[in-house]
């Protein structure tokens, strides 16, 4: 029979409808005796180590070669469509209405603290170039590039892959991300451009070279390169 | 001060704390006295605050309540309420890092979302304002740093 985790906790059964539940002992529900974590939305989390990221990395790259970075986008791109349901539903429930009806900016950032509490890192969603067809975040201690530190390369597939996935999924239109500056190449923060698949080019070569943000920015007036 | 309980705990398990260490228990426990007075004050002065403050602001920006058709004075007070009364609880425990994590890092981003920054900038200016000559000088030096970190956060200044 399968085990059904629920998060349920006095300081919930309160205020059950309290939207600034992100704090470490309100977001997650430590439970020794059964072993599990369960967050605010009823996921079960896990807790790992930098090795960890380090094992899935390298072990990757020593399996598939320079197909992991593809391979890390493609297992993003599956989560993020996963979360966008998920996110759907838990949104409705907490706050009465469909995540549709909410202002775009509310919505994304009520997507994203889950993902910060569990230490994904705090973003900034940049709309600047939205009419374009394009959207910046900046993502600010990657949980990736922060434990690799600066090896030279962009790293954070998953991440492309996450985002591509949930707003692909939200907008209902195929889009593509790729990292155009990266922490573990010595940047301070990792930089994401978001738009339609068929201008960015989202290829294991394409999201692995480094783009500068000014060539960038030309570069969105008139597409991305494929 | 739950928090520091907590890093205390942490940083000396398996040893006796330092004299130093243990100080900021002395302190919390020497202003208890005063917290909970300029707690109990607030709680009494609440409605009357808000109030104020919201006179205050519709004088000052008289646009700052409407967004095109919708009348956003309930939602104001909804969440100044909401914010003063995590603010007075920082006050009462002396937990400004619990204040940051529970409350003001998720509402700098929502109100960096809807674009309330400049309102929130205001709100928090004219609650120091009205709310300063209400207490004594000690009472005070407690509460109004809590509420300028409240504008400095959530107006992203």
């Amino acid at each position: 029979m399968p085990l059904t985790l629920t998060h349920d906790t006095a300081s919930k059964r309160a205020n059950p409808q309290k939207h600034n539940h992100y704090g470490l002992r309100d977001f997650f529900q430590f439970d020794a005796s059964r072993g599990s974590i369960v967050d605010w939305n009823d996921s079960q989390n896990i807790l790992v180590t930098e090795d960890f990221i380090i094992g899935l990395i390298q072990g990757l790259q020593e399996e598939v070669g320079d197909a992991s970075g593809a391979t890390m986008y493609t297992i993003g791109c599956e989560w993020g469509q996963r979360d966008a349901f998920f996110f759907e539903k838990w949104f409705e429930k907490e706050f009465g209405r469909p995540a549709r009806q909410s202002n775009l900016l509310f919505l994304l950032e009520t997507w994203w603290w889950p993902f910060t509490a569990q230490g994904w890192g705090r973003w900034e969603v940049d709309m600047g170039d939205r009419k374009q067809g394009f959207m910046f975040i900046n993502l600010f201690d990657s949980a990736v590039a922060r434990t690799l530190g600066d090896i030279g390369n962009p790293l954070c597939h998953l991440y492309a892959g996450l985002f591509a996935g949930f707003f692909t999924e939200m907008v209902k239109k195929q889009l593509s991300c790729i990292e155009i500056q990266c922490y573990s190449m010595g940047e301070t923060y990792c930089k994401f451009l978001i738009g339609g698949q068929e201008r960015i080019d989202a290829s294991p070569s394409g999201s692995t070279r480094a783009l500068q943000p000014a060539t960038l920015k030309n570069g969105c007036a008139r597409g991305i390169p494929k | 001060m739950l928090s520091q309980m907590q890093r205390l705990s942490a940083e000396a398990e398996g040893r006796y704390a330092t004299d130093e260490e243990l100080r900021f228990l002395a302190e919390y426990l020497s202003s208890y006295e005063l917290r909970l007075q300029t707690y109990q004050k607030l709680q009494q002065m609440e409605a009357g605050l808000l109030q104020k403050a919201y006179e205050k602001l519709v004088a000052q920006e008289p646009g700052m309540f409407r967004s095109g058709a919708t009348d956003l004075t309930t939602k104001w007070k909804r969440d100044t309420v909401r914010i003063l009364r995590f603010s007075v609880t920082a006050l009462l425990i002396n937990d400004l890092d619990s204040h940051q994590e529970k409350m003001l890092l998720w509402f700098q981003s929502i109100a960096r979302a809807v674009n309330v920054q400049k309102s929130c900038n205001l709100t928090y200016t004219a609650l120091q304002e009205i709310i300063r000559p209400h207490l004594t000088e000690p009472q005070a030096n407690l509460f109004l740093p809590i509420l300028e970190m409240n504008r400095r956060t959530l107006a992203n200044l």
